[in-house]
């Protein structure tokens, strides 16, 4: 497997309980540069589980194993300090935060990027132009970022809102955790695109879906099956197509 | 069994400190009577104690070990001038020309207060050096007699200094008052402001309180007494931010007429102890008045509000929105009162009290009242205490903002809606740095800890 494929993200027999339960087991993944990966699975098979500890969510114990991005251990860093390597997470469901203004929120986090990638941070006149531009790229109405954070959005405003961050963050590995829940079709293929016209020869995704819908979208390199807590299959898009049709019954032993 | 809750050492401190101060006093003086019958008050009463149920979290003498020693001779240090004009909201008082009274240590500056020139609606004497107007002495008297509030006897028989303030103004636009009090030295001080604000006046009142130096150790007691017309427009701002050994009492009474916008706002940090009671009686009808604040506590801090609100005549309005931000051993204390009599029908009366808490070791206590005779009303009241959401702070920091600067944010947010009760924005922008700074320090938390 690791071949001649250069490898840029990976996690590796990663092992993770929540109060005593196992919920990932020795999981392993390897991605690289520019590939999209999409992991289904049933409900309660640890994708949700995977996608925040990569994020570093702290509810969780990690037992075994290692996250790797460009080489360096992503374990032993804070959620911010992940973010600013190049890890970003689309969240299922976006946090509402009241009396924190979207623009202050995009603002304050593009700021802690820039300063801890030793770069100038950008003065108020263009940071609100990068911030126009990327937000008319998604078909966000400039109102929606003065509001406070994801207050009153609707589901499909909450998604865009997630693209729009990542657009301006620039990360090189994103985790999408069911970025297609609560959205209608047009909203699915909004944020799809969104999604599309990042995709470049260095960015990598990792997509977490129960459906095979948002894939007709956003087409995958590869796709693996999770079950309890590994993967335990792995094809190209066609294995999506094939889940659609019957079920994750016959791969779950 | 009952420990014993009172040091009596202290009480006695103080009660021989007053006794000694009546008898220095001329018993000729228009205040004298009102002196004489609160200092009897509260050698009788002495200091409330735990078994007042006004007092019942707060207990004066666990925190008030003595008086603090104090030299008789108080010399303004050469550079209180400067001292106060580093102050980004004292330094743009004096450009626009708004009128700014200096205090230290309770005593009126003359020399570095101004009053403004342009304005001749403005009247202000110093309770100390002037004649006192006949409607002071009216509104002293009346307030004094019959109180039962300890620690407003207390400060009626000591009170040396304050700012009498006569507004007359009916040109539709406010003026602006600046009073800036100062602890500069170690001391007992006591002090009392009247203000009277005639028909059809708006006025902005902006109190700032500060100590000069960390290590000074002042106990104070502090009123200020408001009677507001008709048809008035009053907000008023106090802004106090003591050190963490100043102890300090404040009283505030309001008696408010008819068609009268009162807004009043509290922002409070630091303080060994610092106790804010406030009874606002709305007299007159179609009044609108909102007496909130936002709390910002670390170290060992420990603010008690005690507010009552009175709705005395039909169709008036109330709120009171706190909030209040507790670190390290901080403790805040809130206990409200709303009042509805049986003709104040249309009351429209909300209570809000919300306490984020940051430390395990902070507290805050709530206890809302509403006490109504009239059938007619919508009235509300309501308390939480949590502590900063996990998940949004996940959220923050997965988009690279640091734990410090997540934490602050949602400390900043938590108080935004009490802010929005600072009506002129010009005023709540003057606070911005200030508040920041406290905001930096409190969202940290480990003072002095």
């Amino acid at each position: 497997m690791w071949g001649k494929k250069s490898v840029m993200f990976n996690v590796s027999n990663l092992t993770v309980s929540v109060e005593d339960n196992e919920i990932l087991k020795s999981f392993s993944l390897d991605v690289g540069p520019g590939e999209v990966h999409a992991i289904m699975g049933p409900n309660g098979s640890g994708k949700s589980t995977l996608a925040h500890v990569c994020a570093g969510k702290e509810d969780y114990t990690v037992l075994n194993g290692e996250i790797n991005l460009n080489g360096e251990d992503l374990l032993d860093l804070e959620a911010d300090e992940r973010s600013t390597r190049g890890l970003f997470l689309a969240f299922q469901y976006p946090i509402e935060i009241p009396g924190v203004t979207t623009l202050t929120f995009l603002k304050s986090s593009l700021e802690a990027h820039y300063k801890a990638n030793n770069r100038e941070v950008l003065s108020t006149p263009d940071f609100m132009k990068l911030v126009k531009k990327k937000a008319a790229e998604l078909n966000i109405d400039d109102s929606m970022i003065k509001r406070p954070l994801n207050v009153g959005f609707s589901g499909g405003e909450k998604k865009r809102n997630e693209i729009l961050q990542m657009a301006l963050l620039d990360p090189q590995i994103c985790i999408l955790d069911e970025t297609d829940s609560g959205l209608d079709i047009d909203a699915l293929r909004l944020v799809a695109e969104g999604v599309n016209n990042l995709r470049n020869e260095k960015r990598s995704f990792v997509v977490i879906t129960h459906y095979q819908r948002l894939l007709d979208y956003i087409k995958p390199d590869f796709v693996h099956i999770m079950y309890n807590g590994k993967i335990i299959e792995t094809g190209d898009s066609s294995l999506a197509l094939e889940l659609e049709k019957s079920g994750y019954n016959n791969y779950i032993k | 069994m009952l420990t014993e809750e009172k040091n009596i050492n202290v009480e006695e401190q103080v009660i021989a400190y007053c006794k000694d101060n009546i008898s220095n006093q001329d018993i000729k003086h228009p205040l004298y009577p009102a002196r004489l019958g609160a200092y009897e008050l509260f050698r009788i009463h002495g200091l409330p104690s735990t078994r007042n149920e006004q007092w019942k979290y707060t207990n004066i003498t666990s925190k008030l070990e003595r008086i603090p020693s104090q030299s008789d001779v108080k010399p303004v240090p050469v550079n209180l001038d400067n001292f106060i004009n580093n102050f980004e909201i004292v330094k743009k008082a004096k450009e626009n020309k708004d009128s700014v009274l200096v205090f230290m240590d309770g005593a009126m500056q003359s020399q570095l207060s101004v009053i403004s020139s342009d304005t001749k609606t403005i009247k202000v004497t110093s309770l100390k050096k002037d004649p006192i107007p006949d409607w002071a002495i009216k509104l002293n008297s009346e307030k004094h007699s019959q109180n039962v509030n300890e620690m407003f006897n207390l400060n009626t028989a000591l009170m040396e200094d304050g700012a009498i303030i006569n507004i007359n103004n009916n040109k539709g636009i406010a003026d602006n008052i600046y009073i800036i009090h100062v602890g500069n030295n170690d001391g007992f001080y006591n002090y009392r402001h009247m203000i009277n604000v005639q028909n059809g006046a708006h006025v902005n009142i902006i109190e700032f309180k500060i100590s000069n130096k960390v290590d000074i150790e002042a106990l104070y007691t502090s009123s200020i007494i408001w009677k507001i017309g008709d048809n008035c427009v009053v907000n008023n701002v106090k802004y106090q931010a003591h050190n963490q050994i100043t102890i300090g009492f404040n009283q505030q009474y309001a008696d408010i007429a008819n068609d009268t916008e009162f807004n009043s706002f509290t922002i409070s940090s630091g303080s060994k102890l610092l106790r804010e009671f406030r009874d606002i009686n709305c007299n007159g009808s179609n009044s609108n008045i909102s007496i909130s604040g936002v709390n910002l506590l670390d170290g060992d801090s420990h603010i008690d509000t005690m507010l009552s609100v009175k709705h005395k005549a039909p169709n008036t309005i109330s709120r009171e929105k706190y909030k209040s931000i507790l670190n390290d051993n901080s403790k805040g204390v809130f206990q409200g009162n709303i009042i509805v009599d049986d003709i104040a029908q249309k009351t429209i009366a909300k209570q809000s009290i919300d306490a984020l808490i940051l430390s395990k070791n902070a507290e805050h206590d709530a206890k809302p009242e509403l006490e109504i005779y009239a059938d007619d009303v919508q009235c509300g009241h309501g308390a939480t205490t949590g502590q900063i959401s996990q998940d949004s702070l996940f959220y923050l920091k997965s988009r690279g903002i640091p734990e410090e600067e997540a934490k602050r944010l949602l400390v900043h947010a938590f108080l935004t809606d009490a802010l929005e009760e600072i009506k002129d924005k010009k005023i709540l922008e003057t606070f911005a740095d200030v508040m920041n700074n406290m905001l930096n320090r409190v969202s940290k938390g480990n003072l002095n800890v």
